[in-house]
């Protein structure tokens, strides 16, 4: 098997089992909360600690392993923390923590800022906590929370005083450099996944949809639509994979990190152009909440602004490449995907 | 379950490597020499035949072709790479470029050995040059609407016609003509009877126009054909399969690293003029340029690899283009708003190569549009 490829059996098995649990009915229960069930089930085949060592209590699995079911998360819309569970258990287990079980939210406390939104802080489990101080762990309902509410698609979140965020090891501003760009690439993984969908979604509608006698695929503008649709969501997938196999060869955290932020930037940037396409392609009916497109977009919407929007990223990777110079660029970018 | 285009997780394999740094070795002594100016668009403007001739000596042309016509028997994958660092180093590649690109494989594909034993080693040594006979006066999008002919005559055929868009047809040696060997209306469908050969520009009969662009540069042209005596052994393929040969050869000449690297020497300038310190704004631009690059590049690797095991990603291919076309024009815009002109006449001077010539860029190899439908089809909707 290629070592640079997610195993198959593990993509097949969760891609059936997520396409199964996650209906629209189950994703519109789980809202303000996650699905208890499904989160279960995926806890009880080792989905949640995937990435994470077997030494260190986890399943074991390559990084890729952990891309294929971030990616198919956000395809399906699941309505629970796996991904910021898998990392955080991850960012946690390398700093030397005994992994607790269950939900696991991460709270990075970047210093220039005075609170941290922790993703899915809101139900209940773990909160892993990052700053310069290093890692740390406590369980959620310890924490003096300053606000809480829920994100487009009411996934819930909290606000945590940085203050309070203080690490247990020793580790420092490499972890919390390369824990904010992991989970940046954690979202870009998901939104590439929920942008795949999207596509799908609409070229779905397009033939099905009939209008003037014809279905409206028919209309070469929808036509020219989806194929611009199809080419963001490929090329956000393709960002990301190569912000993955840059972290799976252990290459330079300057690396890991400029090839995350390239991955936060195209997957933001690409869902304004995806989901504005998506919702004009579906008319009034992909606005309304009995159809599912909704669960794709809002989710979208969400995922671009957590962990840093595509300005931010963009911006952290235009410094890194203007500090190196432009003789240097090239050779920066064909060090990425890395060789086999 | 629609469809959905298929780009395998690809990597370069690591032998690439040694070619890579070999060229980069050899490309900084050029410029050092002053051989050559970094510009952009310089697969399609920057015709050097001295240039072409030192890159085929250093072994860098025929690169995946078999050594037993002067190839070197490599991979599609060490083109790949040696293409792009001519590319992304802004080198004069226009006068090999169609020759390497697709002439040669059309050759090797669908040649007799007579006539790959003739131009092949020529090609590689970087001395025998091709360019491309495929658009006419009515037939640019709607290709299958050429008129040109092809009438039989003992021991040859005889070319008429009209051929437009010519690149470098004024200094290259042959060009690969698409033409009709049985008139349309016996043809049974517009796709059929049409056959492509191999023409020498220099021969009787041949006119070769300047058409001149917006910048006053020559590197279109007419062709015009009248009673061209083509002999035999340069029917390429078989009489009446010209339109799939063409297609095919479609696939290589959309989905280069040209089709995202034309500007790139100007990407490359442009970080120098910001600055080690740009503004959060100015920063944000660039880095979304390069996000953008090297996610269009990871793409391209992929559809190479896909060729290079016998794939036609066909679709695939239309979409780099299409996304990467875009970009190379995009590059152009962020330049010019981002360093005022009058402050370095070299950086002025890319940013004008990039601007007059992205009129192009979704132009040629399909437009833009054309290649939006190739994927619309793919994706079930067309």
């Amino acid at each position: 098997m290629n070592a640079m490829c997610a195993d198959e059996i593990l993509v097949d098995m969760i891609g059936g089992l997520l396409a199964t649990h996650c209906t629209p009915e189950r994703i519109a229960a789980a809202e303000g909360s996650m699905d208890s069930s499904l989160w279960a089930l995926l806890d009880k085949n080792g989905l949640a600690a995937v990435g994470v060592p077997e030494s260190h209590g986890g399943s074991g699995g390559s990084l890729h392993d952990y891309a294929a079911i971030v990616f198919a998360l956000g395809e399906h819309a699941a309505p629970v923390p796996l991904g910021d569970t898998m990392l955080a258990g991850r960012i946690a287990a390398n700093a030397g923590i005994i992994l607790p079980g269950g939900p696991l939210a991460l709270a990075i406390a970047r210093p220039e800022r005075t609170t941290v939104r922790v993703p899915w802080g809101g139900i209940g489990g773990h909160i892993v906590t990052v700053s310069e101080a290093g890692v740390g762990m406590v369980a959620a309902d310890e924490v003096p929370v300053t606000n809480r509410g829920i994100n487009y698609p009411a996934e819930p979140w909290i606000d945590v005083d940085t203050s309070w965020v203080v690490g247990t090891a020793t580790t420092g501003t490499p972890v919390l450099r390369q824990s904010f760009a992991e989970a940046a690439l954690l979202r870009a993984l998901l939104i590439a996944g929920a942008l795949q969908r999207t596509v799908d979604l609409s070229a779905q509608y397009a033939m099905e949809r009939e209008q003037f006698g014809k279905p409206i695929g028919k209309f070469q503008a929808l036509q020219h639509y989806l194929a611009e649709m199809a080419g963001e969501a490929a090329a956000a997938r393709a960002a990301a994979d190569t912000a993955i196999d840059i972290a799976a060869v252990d290459a330079s955290v300057d690396d890991g990190e400029r090839t995350a932020a390239a991955a936060k930037a195209y997957a933001g940037r690409a869902v304004a152009t995806v989901t504005r396409l998506a919702h004009q392609i579906h008319g009034a009916i992909g606005y309304t909440d009995e159809h599912r497109l909704q669960y794709s977009t809002r989710r979208l919407w969400a995922w671009r602004d957590e962990f840093g929007s595509e300005s931010e990223w963009a911006s952290m990777l235009g410094r890194s490449v203007a500090v190196n110079g432009g003789a240097a660029l090239w050779s920066t970018i064909t060090r990425w995907p890395a060789a086999l | 379950m629609v469809a959905r285009l298929s780009f395998p997780p690809a990597a370069l394999p690591a032998s690439t490597e040694t070619l890579r740094t070999d060229l980069r070795t050899f490309l900084a002594n050029e410029i050092a020499s002053g051989s050559f100016v970094p510009r952009c668009d310089t697969w399609l403007s920057q015709h050097d035949p001295s240039f072409s001739k030192k890159l085929g000596a250093a072994g860098f042309l025929g690169l995946a072709w078999p050594s037993e016509f002067g190839g070197h028997g490599r991979s599609q994958l060490d083109r790949f790479v040696v293409v792009e660092e001519l590319l992304a180093h802004g080198a004069p590649i226009a006068a090999h470029w169609v020759s390497d690109r697709q002439s040669g494989p059309a050759l090797l594909k669908h040649g007799t050995d007579e006539i790959k034993r003739e131009l092949l080693p020529g090609m590689v040594a970087g001395e025998i040059f091709f360019s491309i006979g495929m658009s006419e006066p009515d037939a640019g999008s709607d290709l299958a609407n050429i008129r040109s002919t092809a009438t039989k005559v003992d021991g040859g055929w005889l070319l008429n016609g009209t051929k437009v868009w010519t690149s470098q047809a004024h200094n290259n040696h042959f060009f690969i003509v698409l033409v009709r060997t049985t008139p349309l209306g016996e043809a049974g469908s517009k796709h059929r009877g049409m056959s492509q050969f191999v023409m020498n520009l220099q021969a009787r009969g041949v006119d070769v126009r300047p058409i001149r662009l917006l910048t006053g540069h020559h590197h279109f042209n007419e062709v015009i054909m009248t009673d061209v005596f083509v002999p035999d052994h340069y029917l390429l393929g078989s009489e009446g399969n010209g339109w799939d040969q063409c297609i095919a050869e479609l696939a290589f000449e959309r989905s280069g690293p040209e089709r995202y690297l034309s500007t790139f020497p100007l990407l490359r300038a442009l970080i120098d003029a910001v600055g080690s310190s740009p503004s959060d704004e100015a920063a944000a631009q660039l880095g979304m340029l390069v996000a953008r690059l090297s996610a269009l590049r990871r793409l391209c690797i992929s559809v190479a690899v896909s060729l290079g095991n016998g794939g036609l990603p066909v679709s695939e291919a239309a979409l780099v283009k299409d996304m990467g076309t875009r970009l190379e024009s995009e590059i152009g815009e962020v330049a010019r708003q981002l360093v005022p002109p009058g402050r370095d006449s070299g950086f002025d001077q890319l940013v004008g190569d990039a601007v007059l010539s992205a009129p192009g860029f979704t132009l040629r190899g399909g437009t833009n549009e054309i290649l939006r439908g190739i994927v619309a089809r793919e994706l079930g909707v067309r």
